[in-house]
């Protein structure tokens, strides 16, 4: 791997990562306002994060499996902030019930 | 009060004094990168360097300590069994705890004998203190797990959270044991060596923060137990099961087999999903509270501890820890800022969040507020952002004009250590690290005296039979 590779590469996973957290935290908070704009941006927080992947599989020297767990988590990242949302929120209803 | 509370206020006072002692001896770790022949013969680099990664250690262990003794007889409604063991061994602990350092600082290394080991050094990273210490160490360790399984025998009651803790002590003080074997092949003692510092601050640690942060949002906001035991069993499963074999991603340049590498890349490149689980349950909290809570200290050094793991384990994390990155970046000032922004999010803003919370109960204190917690908490922050960015740029330095394009030889070392992004980036991790210290002693400032004046006005509360 080139130094300019190496570099490219693994700042395109830490972004990767942070358009994650920043999607949780945007996606949370919409939620929690009944905000859409905010959830919006979180989407596009989402949005920003498949297209990195995609840069990351197409132009990065990683080795095909690990495009491929890439691609993989980049699917799976879209469920999680929904989806705990929904399991905190059923769960704090049902013991408000 | 119960007389264990009181053994958490002593472990809270020397957890915050040994965290004093980890920062000077990061600062004067952080002067031998500007002046590499500071104290030369006289006290080395790596006595430094030894006496803040210990302290460290230390300093969360006995906070996490002192936790458990403050939440423990709340939890079960009863004293804890066997509590004058945990008093006496509190001192022995302490005592031990400073003639280790005193013995790292005036004798500092002895010959390749027993009697080193047994005395002077023990010679394994993070684990150094001397064997006699190092018995000691185990003998609190074991109390520890006596005194909570015992109270919570005794109640004849079992919750969620105490359950998980229980379960999770078993580890903590097995793997401890890995500190002991004579291993002469060097490969065969990193391998296991790893055992113990990859399990315990990767895997039991979560799992023993997460059933305090359980505790303390029950505390905080008044979270329900259903709530947070729930989401505690869903974190603990997803922590363990992408921390337990993320080992391998430790497993580089050791002549461990190569598949290692694979199974510790692909396990921690998980390790953020369960993370940003806990950033969104953070905020979800945090929303559900309208952000309002009697205790602000506490209440945002929680959501540093949810954001801060999130960015320093998982952020840090995730950028090098697959094998074709990890190759270059392993064992560079990169992996110390991954390491001091994950510990610092995961695990010491925990502590910090709890020790507040005590601080309220103890003080009677109905609204928990002042000015000094918010210099306290931005210059720690602060400080600690400015660290890792400076440590974060002094990495990439090495990975690129040592690894990348030196070929990992000496020279290629020594001229990636003289570049100048790397001493500038040392520069500016030691004045960020001056700020770090600026903002401990508003911390310790503020755990003085918050509260103080509520307190004489409140009525103090009645102490339990």
């Amino acid at each position: 791997m080139t130094s300019a590779a190496l570099f490219a590469t693994s700042a395109a996973l830490g972004l990767l990562v942070l358009l994650g957290g920043a999607y949780g935290v945007l996606y949370a908070l919409g939620a929690a306002r009944s905000s859409p704009s905010l959830t919006g941006a979180g989407y596009a927080c989402y949005a920003g994060q498949l297209l990195l992947v995609l840069v990351v599989c197409l132009g990065s020297p990683l080795a095909s499996l690990w495009k491929l767990f890439m691609a993989v988590s980049g699917v799976v990242y879209g469920f999680i902030p929904p989806a705990t949302w929904r399991l905190l929120d059923s769960i704090h209803h049902n013991q408000l019930q | 009060m119960y007389r264990s509370q009181k053994l958490a206020l002593r472990y809270f006072i020397a957890a915050i004094t040994l965290f004093g002692v980890m920062i000077a001896a990061g600062l004067l770790s952080a002067l031998y990168y500007i002046d590499p022949a500071l104290l030369y013969n006289v006290f080395d680099f790596q006595m430094a360097k030894i006496l803040h990664i210990d302290t460290l250690i230390i300093w969360l262990l006995m906070g996490f300590i002192g936790a458990v003794y403050w939440f423990l007889p709340k939890e079960l409604g009863r004293e804890v069994v066997g509590i004058w063991v945990a008093e006496l061994l509190f001192y022995v602990f302490c005592s031990a705890v400073a003639v280790v350092a005193v013995v790292f600082v005036v004798v500092q290394y002895g010959g390749s004998n027993e009697f080193s080991m047994w005395f002077i050094n023990q010679g394994r990273k993070y684990v150094e203190a001397p064997r006699w210490a190092a018995v000691g160490v185990v003998a609190v360790v074991l109390t520890f797990v006596f005194n909570v399984t015992a109270t919570a025998w005794q109640a004849r009651r079992i919750t969620g959270v105490l359950g998980v803790l229980i379960l999770d002590l078993v580890p903590l003080a097995v793997l401890y044991l890995d500190a002991f074997p004579k291993i002469t092949n060097m490969s065969h003692d990193l391998y296991w060596w790893w055992w113990l510092v990859h399990m315990w601050v990767e895997a039991t640690w979560e799992v023993l923060i997460g059933c305090l942060m359980a505790w303390s949002l029950m505390e905080l906001m008044g979270t329900s137990r259903r709530i947070v035991e729930t989401w505690l069993y869903i974190e603990v499963m997803l922590v363990l099961g992408t921390g337990i074999l993320g080992l391998g991603h430790h497993y580089f340049w050791i002549g461990t087999p190569q598949y290692w590498l694979s199974i510790g890349g692909f396990f921690s490149a998980l390790e953020p999903l369960p993370l940003l689980g806990m950033v969104v349950h953070a905020v979800y909290d945090a929303g559900t509270h309208h952000m309002k809570t009697t205790n602000r200290p506490a209440f945002y050094w929680v959501l540093a501890e949810a954001f801060g793991n999130f960015i320093g384990a998982g952020v840090f994390g995730f950028m090098m820890t697959l094998p074709q990155i990890n190759l270059y970046s392993h064992g560079t000032q990169w992996t110390v800022s991954h390491g001091h922004f994950a510990f610092w999010g995961a695990y010491a803003c925990g502590v910090i969040a709890i020790m507040y919370l005590v601080l309220q109960r103890t003080r009677s204190a109905e609204h928990f507020d002042s000015r000094a917690w918010k210099w306290g908490f931005g210059l720690l922050n602060l400080g600690l952002v400015g660290m890792v960015g400076g440590l974060l740029i002094a990495g990439i330095t090495q990975a690129i004009y040592e690894r990348a394009e030196g070929g990992s030889t000496l020279q290629a070392f020594v001229a990636a250590s003289e570049h100048p992004w790397f001493r500038s980036a040392m520069y500016a991790r030691f004045i960020f690290g001056i700020v770090f210290a600026l903002g401990y002693f508003a911390l310790v400032y503020d755990l003085l005296a918050i509260g103080r004046r509520a307190a004489v006005a409140a009525p103090t509360q009645a102490a339990p039979a």
